[in-house]
């Protein structure tokens, strides 16, 4: 079994009301294999578990068997003395695993020096060779801050895998990237099997399990609801939970209905409005008008002033040119859905508390909340607990619910689902377009997927076509 | 800078304490009770002096012996401890609320009030806080009050440094946007967003200050340049009874003893350092 990289036999994880049922896969050279499933299914728990990183209260059993060597699960400390040199772990958000105060080619150095050995010329050598061979010349001595957000997943990708390890560990590796970024991630990582090594590959996208192909394994719940070969399973799926993922999809979406013919007056007009950032035009000369239930999409790439376009329109920050018009009287029937939806929300107060603070403030009417709640599919349960306490996709319809009680005429929707998952994300955008087109609220929805965009917008907006950062060709040929 | 809190939140959202809080606590509890039941149960003035009952060992009529003039020493402790303790919630009270309200309002404001305010807290940095208590001392000799403002002097600027970087956060956070936005206003936005997270870091600063305030009293007492005789205070009773240090070491122990306890329970409250 010398060819066997990785082998994972009979792992189960348990502790504080997680339980992950026996998983086994192995990952030859030049394997690759995608764990695909919703928030909560456990399969990040999977990838701590092989890295030996489990949380407290969490205990793994079953054998690993790592390049011949076999390992307990149970003894993570064990596997602590391989990782960069046989296991590499590209984290989430790598602009968070980057240390802020070190310049992009002293992080990479660093991984060569201390897990290669080399000496401190060699290192700094090698290391502006790996960021020259990722696009990256010329970002050695930037600090994470100034990097974007694909370049410091390139750089994290670099450090992670400077120390040579064979086998690498992606934890969704694409979330929060735009449909370009995810595509140069995805050939960055393919890179890995093609050298000889494997890859395994945490994600919710199932544009990215396809794009890696190999071996596709489905999680619900900690338990392996199928697996098969990538081209199989994603195109002929024999579970009907891997058939509602693979519909959830928006290219799949229904198509959109006909947009409502309104004769209103628009709820908000701008006229040649023109934003700069930092020296850099953002837009120029763009009119828009919003007409009550009228449902507009914003797309374009990260960076290009979708969220400050709202936020113009919103009136929460300054236009540097151009003529914005709002239906007159009513401030706060402008309103905003946010991206995060834990970070909208004061983390310390019961949703009880929350509304009811909403409902004093404004005298509004307490009856018209119950209807509301079962409308959106919110228990009354959910109330007595806070909203680090309830889950992503039912916290954005607490915010949904809460922005619906001021009666909105505008609505500026800011990638509101863009962290949940497939399935939450089409049924809340779903009910988002039924309730706003019911009570005739204008919705400006921004998100960076076009498809998506396209299955439920009335018009499309797309900003900063051209000025979209540019990524090499072919990563994948550079890496080696 | 959030691992460090005076109370960690519970599961079920009550407050508990470390084990070290509650020991802390706990001694805290105790010096209270010495320094405000002692009156009650032992009757004796502590400037009382009687010169023929000098350096007594403890025994009934003075529990605690009898210092170099033959004044009760359990009384005189206890009476130190209480002026310390005063001392140390006045002090704190009053750098805390001008050192949290303008914090507040240059993280808020931002622009040019964060500046000035930035700068005048440099500015009282710029002086060692002895010091400064020093000079506030030397134009008005052996006041209560000249010392207790110095003290706030010193001590409000962790305040304002802490809740204005925690605020500045806050203030450019989405919670606090979403409910502007929603209509509520800025003693909404302090109760409910600001609070909660300035909270614990305040409780923690505000035990480590209460700490330092008392250590700096008994310094300046230890030097005599603090309170005058004959009030009883911890640093100035040390300078009195350190030349008799060979006949009567149990005298010399007393304040140096309450001393540490006092400034050890507080640390022990405060949790970690939250710098």
């Amino acid at each position: 079994m010398s060819d066997s990289l990785l082998e994972v036999s009979a792992l189960t994880i348990r502790g504080e009301g997680v339980t992950i049922a026996p998983v086994d896969f192995s990952l030859a050279r030049g394997g690759r294999l995608t764990l695909l499933g919703e928030t909560g299914s456990g399969k990040s728990l999977i990838a701590q578990a092989i890295m030996g990183t489990l949380p407290k209260g969490l205990s793994a059993r079953g054998e690993l068997t790592i390049e011949g060597d076999g390992f307990a699960a149970a003894e993570g400390a064990a596997r602590r003395a391989l990782w960069g040199r046989r296991l590499a772990l590209l984290p989430q958000e790598p602009w968070h695993a980057l240390d802020p105060t070190m310049r992009a080619g002293a992080q990479v150095a660093e991984s060569h020096r201390y897990l290669r050995g080399l000496g401190r010329r060699r290192a700094r050598e090698a290391a502006l060779h790996d960021l020259a061979g990722l696009g990256l010349a010329g970002a050695e001595a930037r600090l994470p801050g100034e990097l974007s957000g694909g370049m410091a997943q390139r750089v994290a990708f670099a450090a992670a895998s400077a120390g040579g390890a064979p086998i690498v560990i992606a934890d969704e590796p694409t979330k929060g990237l735009d449909a370009p970024r995810r595509d140069a991630v995805v050939k960055l990582l393919a890179g890995t099997p093609e050298r000889g090594g494997a890859l395994l590959t945490i994600t919710h996208d199932i544009e990215v399990a396809r794009r890696l192909g190999g071996e596709v394994i489905v999680l619900r719940q900690g338990r392996v609801v199928e697996r098969g070969p990538a081209e199989q399973l994603l195109s002929a799926p024999r579970s009907d939970y891997t058939r509602q993922l693979l519909d959830a999809e928006p290219a799949r979406w229904p198509a959109p209905p006909p947009p409502p013919a309104t004769a209103e007056e628009p709820v908000v007009e701008a006229r040649g409005l023109a934003k700069w950032r930092g020296g850099r035009e953002l837009f120029c000369d763009l009119d828009l008008s919003l007409r009550p239930g009228e449902i507009v999409g914003v797309v374009g790439p990260s960076g290009c002033g979708k969220s400050t376009l709202g936020d113009l329109l919103l009136g929460l920050a300054e236009r540097d040119c151009g003529e914005i018009w709002r239906a007159p009287g009513q401030r706060l029937a402008f309103q905003k859905l946010y991206q995060d939806p834990p970070a909208a929300f004061s983390p310390h107060w019961t949703l009880a508390r929350l509304l009811e603070d909403l409902v004093r403030r404004h005298r509004l009417d307490r009856d018209a909340i119950a209807p509301l709640m079962a409308r959106l599919g919110l228990d009354p349960a959910l109330l007595a607990r806070r909203p680090g306490e309830i889950s992503g996709g039912e916290l954005q319809r607490f915010a949904i619910l809460r922005v619906l009680l001021m009666e909105p005429r505008f609505l500026f929707a800011d990638e509101p689902t863009s962290r949940l998952d497939p399935i939450t994300q089409r049924d809340t955008l779903a009910l988002l377009v039924e309730l706003a087109r019911e009570r005739h609220c204008a919705v400006m929805l921004v998100s960076h997927d076009p498809a998506l965009i396209e299955r439920v917008c009335d018009q499309r907006l797309v900003l900063g076509g051209e000025e979209a950062e540019r990524v090499p060709e072919d990563l994948a040929a550079l890496a080696v | 800078m959030s691992a460090t809190t005076l109370f960690t939140a519970g599961r079920a959202g009550r407050r508990r304490l470390a084990t070290r809080q509650r020991l802390g606590l706990g001694l805290l509890g105790l010096l209270l009770a010495i320094a405000w039941l002692t009156p009650w149960l032992h009757d004796a003035d502590p400037a009382r002096q009687q010169l023929v009952r000098i350096l007594e060992l403890p025994s009934l009529v003075a529990p605690l012996g009898t210092d170099h003039l033959g004044r009760d020493l359990l009384a005189r402790t206890a009476a130190a401890l209480r002026l310390s303790l005063g001392m140390a919630l006045l002090s704190v009270i009053s750098a805390a609320v001008p050192g949290i309200l303008l914090g507040v309002i240059a993280g808020w404001r931002g622009g040019w009030v964060d500046r000035v305010l930035g700068s005048l807290a440099d500015a009282c940095l710029a002086l060692p806080g002895l010091l400064l208590v020093l000079l506030l001392v030397a134009i008005a000799p052996g006041n209560f009050w000249a010392l207790y403002v110095g003290i706030a002097l010193v001590l409000w600027i962790e305040y304002f440094r802490v809740v204005r970087a925690r605020t500045r956060v806050l203030v450019a956070s989405p919670q606090l946007q979403a409910s502007r936005l929603l209509g509520f206003g800025p003693g909404y936005l302090f109760r409910r967003h600001l609070w909660p997270e300035l909270a614990p870091q305040v409780l923690t600063l505000a035990a480590f200050g209460a700490a330092s305030a008392i250590l700096a009293m008994a310094a300046l007492g230890f030097v005599s340049v603090g309170l005058r005789p004959p009030t009883a205070e911890l640093g100035l009773m040390m300078t009195e009874l350190l030349p008799y240090y060979h006949e009567a070491p149990w005298a010399m122990a007393q304040p140096i003893l309450a001393l540490c306890l006092l400034v050890l329970s507080l640390n022990l409250l405060a949790g970690k350092d939250p710098r």
